[in-house]
């Protein structure tokens, strides 16, 4: 018996035998099959925005409203916490659908998907994308929808109060309120630099993230030390602004367009041509959203600090020779790793380090961690961050590791937050490596200090 | 290893590997884009995107063989054996 | 005659008994336990198995809950037990045959804040846990000490103990570790009444093999939330294995596929832990998308699969008597890359929309359905004609259905009795009521095809959707009458996921028995 010859219990037809659809040698009768199904008959949604919405995402979210296995849902770290399966990827999709057959309206969903820290695991995970989404060029794009969804939201008078307030204090000074009551000022931007004689403009310039700016000041000054060491030349940005990447994350997205037009023009007046990012929030902003507010016309290069640094410790032009006595392991930034893709030049400039214990995660394991951190959640549902920080501590402190490094401003705060509570410490992988390089680095680590770093200030 | 607007939207020039797929970069198979032009249209996909699937894939499959044992054995190594045998 | 089943209009609770209904909970739980706002209602409406989307909203529960403890749980059901408001148990709400899916509305009892790991013992090898937790999160612990608890499905990452309780699930690695129901000693129920049962061979949590008194697990087990919620279990656990050894072969034609696939079974290799045969059909599928097949040769029309798992001395020796019988059947070995890629994707591909075709060939987002039956050896081939017939008559009116081929994947270690699967791409997107009807009319006649060799309607996923659950009282015959009864005695009220598999007719009044003859087809 074989299977191209079935059992004639009918006039024998293309149909009975197995092919592969679209091959051009196919059996011509395939073409010949009527179409005997309607289709249900399309609603007309009301409500203008919404109709649009839907067209724009609908294909999107039926993507995975027509799966529906929720192979996302153990990566995902607010589930992972709340086990509540109304904050799910899958059901930030099949919401969508819901608007598209009437079911449900905007002001019925918006206040669920502030549940969400667009760490992308959830969408990296899919079978969907992991599988077939290179193939087809179509992936899921959970995080997408959720920003989708929090504008529709924004756009249609739905708001999350303290989002509210958040963005509209950003506007007003230009950049976020990371300082809690204490307003931020254009004129502070810089301060982070005090004493290192960093040049204004010129070919490349450092970007630095809000929270790195004005609240955890010893990143950049690490970072800024670390490349003039190393001989990098680069300046500071003229007029830097929020990058715009959190208004847009958060629904805000006028704001965030004009806030990156303002960057955008900023870097042609001062004949900018790349730009050095050492935030991952901020790499995706330059590197995802820019390009779609402005397509061809953003030619600017966007270079990502951790892997400048990879390149200039294999390159032998940087050595790091203090031995740092810490047993550590690593964070893996979800904005660097599930969304980028960027997880080795991290590990590789942590093995450069003398002295230091590295009891390491692999990547993949690491799609289910976070910080919590991202994507505002801190900002509407602190409670939340803190518990998602805590679980991630709750990983490292198994390893038995006194020191957890991240490579993300924005992590750092509510992981030190968790970390104090198990004596460990969280530093940023370029404070570690000015560390190692002799630098007295200088500037703040944060409410919570780094312990183990005798010299530095908190 | 930095990111380029005009490198990421131009992927390497398709070679047919079937009558419905193509292959673009190293590893990477595609659907014929003629079967994506009714019903589904295919996305923006700039190159790292690309990459970043297929490496995180095969990254993937190789954490699922950790999880389920040690180690893997391979086919050929015992079709070797048996050869030898014989 | 076993017509059609009509539409009922939909029963609910009236609003005031769930305004009754969640004024008493508030007095078990706490307020973010209790969840009425429409998402959350919306959102445990579904599970992956496809239906028409404009009749959504017939199954959306009144509310659900998020209990934290069997108590809590006990309390739930007490109080919907004594206001008589329907219960539904859910849990990954990945089960396939729409078990965790309300059909009278009522309270949603979500256990997926239970996911403890209670207690690890690891001199007797056992692990206590919440019926909350998934397998691959289990394991991810587990393997910290060497050990695996080895209940594998496709679903692996998403599906959850509970759930495999509820559905008696089916493991692709059951031919070496056995399936849920071998691999769960015991549980915590709670059953319809609110009083808490503790269920499993003996009274002790850990006991294996008892002979005292009746066996009631296989009971309490692939019930699909009708008999109750399992709360806690106490799980067998094995040593995380050193070897793993998976070798994929081609041939030319089914046929030889089909003789080989039988040959490995029943070679009695103790590290076998299953193999998959892949028909014509399914070959010619993965050419469309999967970058294994895709360069394959021509002549590459069937495939079968082994998986080995165990010591590594054990694995070779074991595999190398497989790779002898290979030899003698022709098989030909297709690589290590694509033995290993493709197993290890096994654990948790499937469904992905875009693999979805109209039959000239464009991309369209469809919907896996997975339609599985349990047949022995011989007759696979005959089940695996007839149901490709049934799909080739549904894409003869519409593209609205597509063929994805059929796996058969051994159940046990001797050979006899496959998992047989046709997968089915659906495009929901435009599945009318007569594009669903002539959907439940292919279930039927998948599942006849079935029961007429000799086989069972599933061997995974259950048989309580619409189209298939006519059949269930013709399967299991007078057993279906004890099913009844048994349902009648544990819910008085029927209370407990009503409206699944005909078990409505427990409490409906009547000629039963003229009712089951007609259902039997023997009237
Ligand atoms: C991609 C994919 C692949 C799959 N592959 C397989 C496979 O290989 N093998 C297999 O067996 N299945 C498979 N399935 C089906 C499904 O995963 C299983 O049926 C699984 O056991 C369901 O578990 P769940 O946690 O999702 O349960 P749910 O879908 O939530 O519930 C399933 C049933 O159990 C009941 N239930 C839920 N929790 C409890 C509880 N605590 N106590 C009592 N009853 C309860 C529900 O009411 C329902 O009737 C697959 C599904 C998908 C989406
Ligand atoms: S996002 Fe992907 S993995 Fe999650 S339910 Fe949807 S299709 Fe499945």
């Amino acid at each position: 018996m074989t299977q191209t010859e079935p059992e004639r219990t009918v006039r024998p037809d293309a149909l009975q035998r197995p092919f592969t659809p679209g091959d051009p040698g196919n059996d011509p009768e395939l073409e010949t099959y009527p179409e005997t199904v309607h289709g249900p008959v399309p609603l007309e949604l009301s409500d203008r925005r919404t109709a649009e919405f839907v067209e724009e995402w609908r294909n999107a979210s039926y993507n995975c409203y027509s799966s529906g296995h929720k192979f996302c849902r153990e990566v995902c770290p607010v589930m992972q916490v709340t086990r509540n399966e109304s904050w799910t990827p899958t059901a930030f999709h099949a919401n969508v659908v819901a608007m598209e057959k009437g079911e449900l309206e905007v002001a019925d969903i918006a206040a669920d998907y502030v549940n969400c820290t667009q760490c992308g695991a959830c969408e990296l995970r899919c079978p969907n994308t992991l599988f077939t989404g290179d193939f087809y060029r179509f992936r899921t794009r959970t995080v997408d929808v959720v920003k989708a969804v929090r504008a529709l939201a924004v756009e249609s008078g739905v708001h999350q109060p303290n989002w509210r307030t958040w963005n509209a204090r950003t506007d007003d000074r230009t950049h976020e309120p990371v300082l809690g009551e204490t307003e931020i000022s254009q004129e502070n931007v810089r301060n982070w630099a005090e004493g290192l004689d960093i040049p204004i403009g010129g070919e490349t310039v450092l970007f630095v993230d809000c929270e790195a700016a004005f609240y955890r000041t010893a990143v950049p000054r690490a970072v800024a030390q670390i490349l003039q060491r190393a001989g990098y030349e680069f300046g500071l940005m003229g007029e830097q602004w929020c990058c715009g990447g959190p208004a847009a994350e958060m629904g805000y997205v006028d704001q965030a367009r004009r806030f990156a037009r303002h960057n955008l023009d900023n870097w042609r007046a001062t004949g900018t041509k790349r730009v050095l990012v050492l935030d991952p929030h901020d790499y995706i902003s330059f590197t995802e959203d820019y390009p779609k507010y402005f397509g061809a016309e953003f030619d600017i290069e966007v270079v990502l600090v951790v892997e400048v640094l990879a390149d200039l410790l294999a390159q032998g032009k940087l050595t790091p020779t203090v031995p740092v006595n810490r047993t550590i392991t690593y964070h893996d930034p979800c904005r660097l790793n599930k969304r980028k893709g960027i997880w080795e030049e991290p590990r590789q400039v942590l093995r450069s380090i003398p002295g230091l214990t590295f009891h390491d995660v692999d990547r993949v394991t690491q799609w289910s961690y976070c910080s919590g951190g991202g994507g505002g959640l801190p900002v509407e549902k602190p409670e939340l961050t803190a518990a998602i920080s805590e679980r991630r501590l709750g990983h490292a402190a198994e390893l038995g590791v006194d020191t957890l490094v991240s490579a993300c401003p924005w992590s750092e705060r509510p992981l030190s937050e968790a970390g104090d509570k198990r004596d460990i410490d969280v530093i940023d992988i370029h404070e570690i490596v000015a560390e190692s390089l002799g630098i007295e680095v200088g500037g703040s680590r944060g409410a919570v200090g780094d312990r183990r770093c005798g010299g530095c200030a908190k | 290893m930095s990111y380029r607007y005009s490198d990421e939207h131009a992927p390497p020039a398709p070679q047919r590997a079937s009558e419905v797929a193509v292959t673009t970069h190293e590893h990477v198979f595609e659907v014929d884009p003629r079967l994506m032009e009714r019903w589904v249209l295919q996305q923006t996909f700039p190159n790292w995107d690309t990459l970043r699937i297929m490496h995180a894939r095969h990254d993937h499959l190789d954490w699922m063989h950790a999880h389920f044992a040690q180690k893997t054995i391979t086919g050929s190594d015992l079709i070797a054996e048996i050869e030898n045998e014989a | 005659m076993w017509g059609l089943r009509e539409v009922t209009a939909l029963e609910r609770p009236p609003t005031d008994l769930i305004d009754r209904v969640v004024e008493r909970l508030a007095g078990v739980l706490r307020p973010d336990q209790i969840l009425t706002a429409k998402t959350d209602r919306y959102n445990r409406a579904r599970v992956p198995a496809p239906f028409p989307v404009h009749r959504w909203r017939e199954r959306v529960p009144d509310l659900a809950v998020l209990p934290e403890s069997t108590e809590e749980v006990a309390a739930v059901v007490a109080i919907a037990n004594e206001l008589k408001c329907p219960v539904v148990p859910r849990d990954g709400g990945t089960g396939l045959t729409d078990g965790a899916v309300p059909l009278r509305g009522g309270i949603v009892v979500d256990v997926k804040r239970m996911n403890q790991i209670h207690e690890l013992d690891l001199e007797n090898r056992t692990v206590t846990v919440g019926t909350g937790i998934n397998m691959l999160k289990l394991n991810e612990v587990l393997g910290k000490h060497g050990l695996i608890y080895p209940d594998d499905p496709a679903s692996y990452p998403c599906s959850l103990v509970g759930g495999r309780i509820g559905t008696s699930g089916w493991s692709l690695i059951g031919a070496r570790y056995g399936h849920t129901r071998d691999l769960v000693l015991s549980f915590d129920l709670v059953l319809p009444t609110g009083e808490i049962l503790h269920v499993g061979d003996g009274i002790g949590r850990q006991i294996s093999k008892s002979s005292s008194g009746y066996q009631l697990k296989h009971l309490f087990m692939g019930h699909q939330g009708t008999l109750g919620i399992a709360t806690k279990a106490t799980l067998k656990l094995y040593p995380k294995p050193e070897a793993e050894l998976s070798p994929f072969w081609a041939f030319d034609d089914y046929d030889a596929a089909y003789r080989f696939t039988g040959a490995l079974a029943r070679a009695g290799v103790a590290t076998f832990a299953g193999a998959v045969l892949f028909d014509e059909w399914k070959v010619a599928y993965l050419r469309r998308d999967d970058e294994a097949y895709i360069p394959q040769p021509a002549d590459v029309r069937a495939l079968t699969c082994a998986v080995l798992y165990g010591w590594e001395d054990e694995v070779r020796v074991g595999g190398k008597r497989l790779f002898r019988i290979a030899k003698e059947h022709g098989a030909r070995y297709l690589g290590d890359e694509i033995s290993e890629g493709d197993w290890a994707a096994r654990h948790d591909r499937y469904a992905t929309p875009l693999h979805g075709r109209t039959k000239s060939g464009q991309v369209v987002p469809m919907s896996w359905h997975c339609e599985d039956a349990a047949v022995n050896y011989t007759r696979v081939p005959a089940v695996t004609k007839a149901w490709h017939e049934i799909v080739a008559d549904l894409r003869r009116k519409t593209d609205v259905f597509d063929d994805w081929g059929m796996f058969a994947y051994t159940s046990a270690d001797t050979g006899v009795d496959y998992l047989t699967e046709i997968d089915v791409g659906i495009w929901e997107q435009r599945l009318d009521d007569d594009a669903w009807a002539m959907w439940v009319r292919a279930k039927r006649d998948i599942a006849a095809a079935a029961l007429a060799h000799g086989g069972s309607i599933s061997a995974c996923h259950g048989s309580c959707r619409e189209g298939e659950v006519d059949l269930v009282p013709r399967e299991l015959g007078r057993g279906f009458d004890v099913m009844l009864g048994v349902k009648r005695m544990l819910d008085p009220n029927n209370i407990m996921n009503p409206g699944k598999y005909l078990l409505d007719l427990a409490y409906q009044g009547g000629d039963l028995a003229a009712r089951l003859a007609e259902l039997r087809g023997e009237a």
